[in-house]
């Protein structure tokens, strides 16, 4: 099969600020990524970098993002990210920086490392909490997240049956 | 570290990104289908979304614009979930509701303040004091979640095992899911069940074995050739032949193989083989006298000879004449037919009656049929099918029973009805479309007559070319006359065995074996005299079948015989030999009924002691009547005469397959409707139904050509195909005969208006009178046998008197009503056109044919003779043959011009002279046509546009009004003749490179009048030369005009 080869990064946004987190969009976080190229690499880079560039995923509360870019110029992007020392928004500065977790040829693999990255993170938080009832909520959201994935079958079906009904509503 | 540049141009691009991109996208997105749109919502179902903070208002706007069609705030990635957006949002928005409620309702208490290490990186995070690992850890299930459902679950369309690498995949797998690994089997397992149910209901709803099994193979058999008959050969040819679905019959038109040439050499050198048996065949059965006396109003003299021509009167000879309506020739033409008389009867039969048969074109059978039960008065229905007609038992089933069509409606209707009953189910054969409550026999209580419709009752194959008598004589052994008497009970051929008691018949049928070995002798055909009919008896052909396919060649030694084979050359077949038991029906059908299956055949042959030796089945060999008749091939013009000469064999029905192989296995090549136009072409003869414009079925073949080539034209983009207005070609696909007459004359008239002469009307009428007598004395004199018998004669008189009232009868009602006509008649009277093929020679050149022409009183060619021709046949049209003089192959709808002095100088300065060129003519309807569709783009169709387009609209040949296509003339046509530079004098109907000339070749219609005003303005060496320009071409070339009587 001929495509066009892609490398996705999987970054997490750490900042200090909480209203940072507020105004992670996908839109704003795109013209940051070019500005920031366009800024260390020059009009070369910025040029090469937004053939196929995208912001595929993007979660504010844990501050996940997943950038697309093609394979030949990631390093360009990878390399550039240290660079972003601020997320301005709205006439707002907050300052903040991409922590680069995984870099993945398919959306999938970077899917499967961060639910493995999640999973420790949980555990961690697990071991490191320090009252009971965090330790109980903490463990709640464990537990959720693996039953979860047991009743993903079941899931699916509700899910299938949905869809047919939102079909036959359109 | 920034500068302010770098700011302005990155905020320029940005906002590119951001307004000016998602416009487009906005706009392709509200054009795009609602199907895609669903497929890939589809496809993203199970890919987590965005989550923000903002996500609630997000929704809400989007939800805003996606009522609006567009979403200017989002990008295409976002639009593309729009399918289901809302409701992901809001599911998701549940998973992780608690968290994002404190949080959004906490946001203000939110503080830094130094933490815990939270990544595995040693990212150090500030944690707000309150609840925040809580919803630290809630969003992080909430993501698990959502990432886990995207990575388990399949999304994309693809199959299971389509996302497995390619390595590890295996056979079977799309239907094995033990093959899958296990992770994906229950989803495979799943998709399985899927597809079972999507797969449409099986059709067949039997299974495999018990399709197979005999009964209901033979049922669907005959179901299948209910809608269309299908020929005895329909499956050997459906093997081997492009099949087409024509004038109600399954036909082979081409072999799938190359063979253009190929059949050319057989029709030349070998043996082309054709199943003719969808020619129709009608049967006239009573007294000579009463159908001679209803069927002459329906034929002329004129056209050559009628049916009481005495050679085919006594059943020597086939005919072959024009039919028109009763009284009305030269108009309302019906159509070409071939005719045989049963010869009379030495042999006991009654000789009272007789029985013609009509062969005819299955095109033209209803008019004719029709016309002939008109003029025979049969109205009475015959309540008997064909099938079982007996001449004996026809009087008293008339009258009585009404139970007995129910009875004895033929052996076919009952296998059908009452098969699964009473008897095993047989095979169709002959017409399975028949209506068993239509009657096919008509009667008529005053004069008579039986007509009888015995379509598929026979079969007819042609073989055409000069091996045709080896194959014949190889293939054909005549059957060995019963001798003793010793086991007549148990054969269930009775008929040859009463035959034989009587020595007369073991002699004639003697005789015609002697006859037909004789024709192993004769070199070709063509040296028979054309028509010639030969009655016999055959064995079963298929006993000596030989192993292999082999080519027969004809053997020297068999001409030795040369006193009888000069005689036979000389004489023809005797008459008694045209004697044939396939006139009887009863014995055709009995021959029919005891047909030795191929199995049964094959069975007695496997049995033999030495295999491989000669089948002996004695008398319960078949005994099968067959009646040869001889086709005479090119017998007009002075080359090439007699190509494509050959025999046509008559069979009773169901024998076509026994007889059709052996033919084939002697070497002869069979082709298909194509060759049919192929032959017909190179013989220079019309073809069936395509060049009889004047009867229905030419009408109506026109029509159809017309509308399947303007389909194809259609199929073409208008780049990619000649723009006929332009190449100023006004009618491509059809020929606008009535047009084309009516200007001629108008032109004509025209012309003598300004000459200033005027018509010698009463010259004319002595001229008329005077020709007559000269004619019928042209007709005695070239057939002196006319003479001796009186009945001919008389109706010889009688046909002479009908011609020279006939144009004028048909003036008048022309001129009575305009409906009858529309005044088109092709010329077939063969004295003018014999009197025009003299003038349309160089007569210069040839001063033996001038002497020629001199001695049978022809005029020469003057003003005064052509405008009493013109006159005597308004608006006809003359069967003319054209030969390029150089390059040039003519095709279908060429037009055929009239050169102008220029054309002819330059040609005879420089014999090289290809021919002038048709300057380009313009294209008024390029720009209507642009703006028609502008308008429709615009997308405000308003009513006056449309009427203003319908007005445009150029009228289709089914009748539906069109829009304009670009490249065809639309509306009613400008006058055809002056619309190019060389006036138009007619068209090509068949055209081609001939093989058997070696250049090109064509045959069509030109307007007689026209020709006329040609001839007489052309110089004497020079006359009839025309120039041909096909439609597609602006290049005219030379050709030399040629009337073949």
């Amino acid at each position: 099969m001929v495509r066009f080869k892609h490398r996705y990064l999987l970054c997490e946004l750490v900042s200090d600020d909480p209203r940072c987190r507020l105004s992670l969009e996908d839109r704003v976080l795109c013209g940051l990524v070019r500005d920031t190229i366009a800024r260390v690499h020059g009009t070369f880079g910025a040029a090469a970098c937004s053939v196929g560039f995208a912001v595929r995923y993007l979660n504010a509360y844990t501050g996940i993002v997943l950038l697309r870019c093609r394979k030949e110029f990631y390093q360009l992007l990878s390399s550039a990210l240290p660079f972003i020392t601020y997320l301005e928004n709205k006439g707002h500065r907050y300052p903040c920086f991409l922590n680069t977790l995984h870099v993945g040829g398919t959306i999938r693999t970077c899917q499967k490392f961060l639910i493995q990255y999640n999973r420790r993170q949980l555990l961690i938080l697990l071991q490191n909490c320090r009252n009971e009832g965090e330790r109980e909520a903490i463990q709640k959201s464990v537990t959720r997240s693996c039953l979860l994935e047991e009743s993903s079958g079941e899931e699916e079906h509700l899910d299938s049956g949905d869809e047919a009904a939102a079909e036959a509503m359109e | 570290m920034r500068s302010p540049a770098h700011a302005c141009m990155l905020a320029a691009l940005v906002d590119s990104h951001l307004r000016g991109a998602p416009h487009p996208t906005s706009g392709r997105v509200a054009e795009m289908s609602n199907a895609k749109e669903r497929k890939h919502a589809k496809k993203m179902r199970n890919q987590p979304t965005n989550v923000t903070l903002s996500s609630g208002f997000v929704a809400d706007r989007s939800g805003k614009h996606h009522n609006r069609g567009g979403k200017p705030f989002q990008t295409q990635k976002s639009e593309s979930h729009s399918g289901s957006w809302r409701q992901r949002q809001t599911k998701m928005t549940h998973h992780s509701s608690p968290g994002a409620n404190e949080q959004s309702s906490s946001n203000i208490m939110f503080k830094k303040k130094g933490g815990w290490k939270a990544g595995p990186e040693g990212a150090s995070q500030e944690i707000p004091k309150y609840i925040t690992a809580n919803t630290f850890a809630q969003a992080r299930a909430a993501e698990i979640s959502a990432m886990l459902k995207a990575v388990t679950q399949k999304s994309s369309n693809s199959l299971v095992f389509q996302t497995l690498p390619r390595h590890m995949r295996r056979r079977a797998m799309s239907h094995n899911v033990k093959r899958l690994p296990r992770r994906l089997q229950e989803m495979a397992q799943k998709e399985a069940e899927k597809a079972v149910h999507q797969k449409k209901e099986h059709s067949k709803n039997k299974c495999h074995k018990a399709r197979r099994c005999h009964i209901n193979r033979t049922l669907e058999f005959n179901r299948r050739q209910k809608k269309n008959i299908w020929l005895e050969t329909h499956i050997w040819h459906a093997k081997r032949f492009h099949m087409i679905k024509k004038w109600g019959y399954c036909l082979g038109e081409r072999p799938t193989v190359k063979s253009h040439r190929a059949c050319y050499r057989a029709m030349t050198n070998g043996c082309l083989l054709q199943d003719l048996s969808y020619y129709c065949c009608l049967e006239l059965k009573g007294k000579e006298e009463e159908i001679l006396k209803a069927l002459s109003p329906m034929c002329s003299i004129d056209t050559g000879l009628t049916f009481a021509a005495v050679q085919c009167l006594s059943g020597r000879r086939q005919g072959s004449l024009m039919l028109y309506r009763a009284h009305k020739y030269p108009r309302a033409m019906l159509g070409p037919v071939t005719f045989i008389w049963k010869s009379e009867g030495t042999l006991g039969d009654n000789s009272e009656s007789r029985q013609l048969w009509i062969w005819l074109h299955p095109t033209l059978k209803q008019d004719i049929l029709e016309e002939i039960k008109v003029t025979c008065q049969c109205t009475q229905h015959m309540e008997s099918t064909v099938c079982i007609q007996d001449p004996l038992l026809i009087p008293p089933q008339e009258g009585n029973q009404s139970e007995l069509p129910d009875e004895k409606t033929g052996k076919k209707r009952k296998w059908k009805d009452d098969g699964e009953n009473a008897k095993p189910i047989k095979k169709l054969c002959g017409d399975g479309t028949r209506d068993p409550h239509q009657p096919y026999s008509w009667t008529s209580p005053t004069t008579g007559i039986i007509i009888s419709d015995l379509t598929m009752e026979m079969n007819r194959f042609r073989l055409i070319g000069p091996l045709s008598h080896s194959i014949l004589t190889e293939a054909l052994k005549a059957a060995s006359a019963h001798a003793g008497g010793e086991d007549t009970e148990k054969t269930p051929h009775q008929w040859w065995i009463e035959t034989c008691k009587n020595p007369e018949n073991v002699s004639l049928h003697h005789r015609q074996e002697a006859t037909f070995k004789l024709l192993g002798g004769v070199a070709s055909p063509a040296e028979i005299p054309a028509g010639t009919i030969l009655g016999l008896t055959v064995g079963d052909p298929r006993i000596n079948l030989p192993q292999r396919r082999s080519k027969v060649l004809p053997d020297p030694e068999k001409c030795q015989d040369d006193e009888k084979v000069r005689q036979l050359l000389l004489e023809g077949v005797p008459l008694e030999c045209t004697h044939s038991f396939i006139w009887n029906q009863a014995i055709c059908k009995s021959v029919t009924e005891n047909k030795i299956s191929d199995q049964d055949l094959n069975q007695k042959r496997s049995e033999l002691l030495v295999p491989g030796s000669q089948l002996v089945l004695g008398s319960h060999e078949s005994k099968i009547p067959v009646l040869l008749i001889q086709q005479p091939g090119k017998v007009t013009g002075d080359d090439l005469r007699g190509w494509g000469s050959g025999w046509d064999v008559l069979l009773p029905k169901g024998w076509g397959m026994a007889f059709w192989i052996p033919f084939v296995y002697r070497g002869a090549r069979v082709g298909g409707l194509k060759e049919t136009i192929v032959h017909s072409q190179y013989k220079r003869s019309p073809n069936v139904p395509g060049d009889f414009p004047d009867c229905p079925a030419g009408v109506l073949f026109a029509e159809e050509q017309a509308k399947g080539l303007l389909e194809k034209y259609r199929r073409h983009p208008p780049a990619k195909r000649p723009n006929y207005v332009k190449l100023g070609t006004l009618t491509p696909f059809c020929c606008p005969w009535e047009q084309l007459t009516q200007d001629w004359e108008s032109r004509v008239q025209a012309q003598e208006a300004s000459h200033g002469i005027s018509c010698l009307k009463g010259e004319e009428g002595d001229f008329q009178r005077a020709q007559v007598p000269c004619a019928s004395a042209l007709e005695e004199s070239r057939h002196p046998d006319n003479g001796a018998d009186p009945a001919t004669k008389d109706s010889h008189e009688a046909e002479s008197v009908m011609d020279t009232e006939c144009p004028d009868q048909a003036r008048t009602e022309q001129a009575s009503s305009p409906e009858a006509t529309s005044g088109l008649c092709v010329l077939r009277n063969r004295r003018v056109l014999r009197q025009l093929s003299a003038w349309c020679g160089p007569s210069s050149g040839n001063r033996w044919a001038a002497q020629r022409a001199h001695g049978r009183g022809q005029q020469e060619l003057t003003r005064e003779t052509c405008l009493s021709m013109s006159d005597c046949f308004p608006r006809a049209l003359v069967w003319v043959s054209l030969s390029l003089l150089r390059k040039g192959s003519p095709e279908p709808h060429t037009m055929i011009c009239v050169p102008t002095q220029d054309d002819l100088q330059q040609l005879l300065q420089d014999r090289g002279y290809c021919g002038p060129l048709e300057s380009k003519h313009s294209d008024p309807f390029k720009s209507k046509i642009r703006k028609q569709k502008e308008k429709k783009e615009a997308g405000n169709r308003q009513p006056q546009g449309q009427a203003a387009s319908e007005g445009l609209a150029r009228r289709g040949p089914d009748g539906e009004s069109l829009a304009l296509t670009q490249g065809l003339w639309p509306g009613p046509l400008p006058a055809v003749t002056s619309h190019c530079s060389r006036v138009l004098l007619g068209f090509v109907t068949q055209g081609d490179f001939s093989m058997a000339v070696g250049y090109g070749e064509a045959l069509g219609f030109v307007s007689l009048t026209g020709l006329l005003d040609t001839l007489s303005s052309q110089q004497a060496a020079e006359r009839g030369l025309v120039l041909l320009r096909p439609p597609a071409s602006l290049q005219y070339r030379f050709a030399r005009i040629a009337i073949e009587v």
